[in-house]
């Protein structure tokens, strides 16, 4: 029990320091390129959707090499 | 439509439905210290801030549960529905003090991680009445974040409505884990029977009000309609509101035949925001608007008015004196229809 304990902890960890990092960039950068109200929004607003960023990685990432694929 | 996102878009009713929500929450706050330590005075403040705001959170929970079938059944629940989001963030963050006091208090003190700890602290993993039951919460809690994290307009948008619809359904999975969490966690610590007949019974209303509408759909989606050349038969003029619509089942897509101003049109019963039922809603200012979140669509063409760009299937109908007829065929989302003049 105790190895599938710490599996899942380390896929979770994982998970949520990769959204970390890919938050600060998506929110500062890469949101603009798939939505383009994301250009005037607000700081406050773009701390406001950081957690969610750092959820949804996975799916943001996918938008985000779709809008590069002519 | 903006031009950039807003923290939150702000209007009256919200601000009322907000203060009405901030205000409850403060009160069973109170209510709860004050009957606990009327009647348990040694009650620590630990203990009390861990039951009160885990108690608060559930009640939310099945509040928020038992909102969507209500306003099924009665339209006189939707404004409620209309804003069910900041009630769930609200929810979240009960949730939220709930588990951070409970994780400061019985895993942060000693020297092992504390997320480690709700996992390992109790190994009884295979025993029922000794179940780890924090785990459950603490998994819950995290789906819960999810979901609040993501309730911003700019995920919808983004995510897509599927993929977004999808994450938030999880709240179904997030409720069996609070439930077993809640049970498990009483039958261990808590045996009064007051607590347990009140999860009880919300728990018996959320899944009875389901089951009622999910029975009241099926009954939309199982009723038989006599077909004529092509043409299948809907109901009569007079059976449909003024400016609002019946609906009906075609092809195995839920259809919705709005009657207004002396015409009738037929669109797509599902919303493009969130999946809504679009014939369970009205006709305001000449569109027909989503009973959920206000989302509106031009009856004649299925399409948003600008600057939006949402578009539902369209269908046509004919009339034989007092009986409407539709084709089952469905249209290209946005395509025009003449409305049929009666």
């Amino acid at each position: 029990m105790e190895i599938i304990i710490n599996i899942f902890l380390l896929i979770l960890s994982v998970y949520f320091i990769i959204g970390l990092l890919f938050g600060f960039y998506f929110l500062f950068r890469g949101a603009s390129k798939i939505d383009p109200l994301m250009e005037n929004t607000k700081t406050k607003v773009r701390f406001l959707l950081f957690p969610g960023v750092v959820v949804t990685w996975p799916f943001l990432i996918g938008r985000l090499f779709k809008s590069k694929t002519p | 439509m903006g031009l950039d996102y807003q923290l939150v878009l702000w209007n009256k009713y919200k601000k009322a439905y907000d203060k009405i929500i901030i205000i409850s929450m403060l009160l069973y706050i109170i209510l709860f210290a004050a009957i606990t330590l009327i009647f348990n005075s040694e009650t620590t403040i630990e203990t009390l801030v861990i039951r009160a705001f885990g108690s608060l959170a559930i009640i939310m929970l099945n509040i928020i549960l038992i909102i969507g079938p209500l306003a099924r059944l009665n339209s006189n629940f939707l404004p409620i529905l209309y804003n069910r989001r900041h009630l769930g963030v609200s929810m979240f963050i009960a949730a939220f003090i709930h588990g951070g006091f409970s994780i400061f208090q019985f895993h942060a003190l000693g020297d092992v991680n504390p997320i480690y700890s709700i996992f390992t602290s109790n190994m009884d993993y295979n025993s029922l009445t000794n179940f780890p039951f924090q785990v459950l919460g603490f998994i819950a809690l995290l789906i819960l974040f999810a979901m609040a994290s993501t309730s911003h307009d700019f995920f919808l948008g983004n995510l897509s409505a599927k993929v977004w619809k999808r994450l938030h359904m999880m709240v179904y999975f997030a409720y069996a884990l609070i439930i077993a969490h809640m049970f498990l966690g009483a039958f261990q610590q808590e045996t009064s029977p007051l607590t347990i007949g009140i999860m009880t019974i919300g728990f018996f209303t959320v899944a009875s009000l389901h089951l009622i509408t999910a029975f009241k759909e099926q009954k939309i989606d199982s009723m038989k309609m006599e077909e004529q050349e092509g043409w299948l038969k809907v109901c009569t003029i007079s059976e449909i509101e003024e400016d609002r619509a019946k609906i009906f089942t075609v092809k195995n897509q839920r259809v919705a035949v709005f009657k207004y101003n002396g015409k009738l049109s037929a669109i797509h019963n599902v919303c493009k925001h969130q999946g809504g039922p679009l014939g369970e809603g009205k006709i305001i200012d000449g569109c027909i608007t989503c009973p959920w979140h206000g989302y509106q669509y031009l009856p004649s063409n299925g399409q948003s008015p600008p600057p939006f760009t949402e578009k539902v299937a369209t269908y046509q109908l004919k009339l034989e004196g007092d009986m409407i007829y539709i084709n089952p065929e469905a249209f290209d989302e946005g395509t025009e229809v003449e409305p049929c003049n009666y």
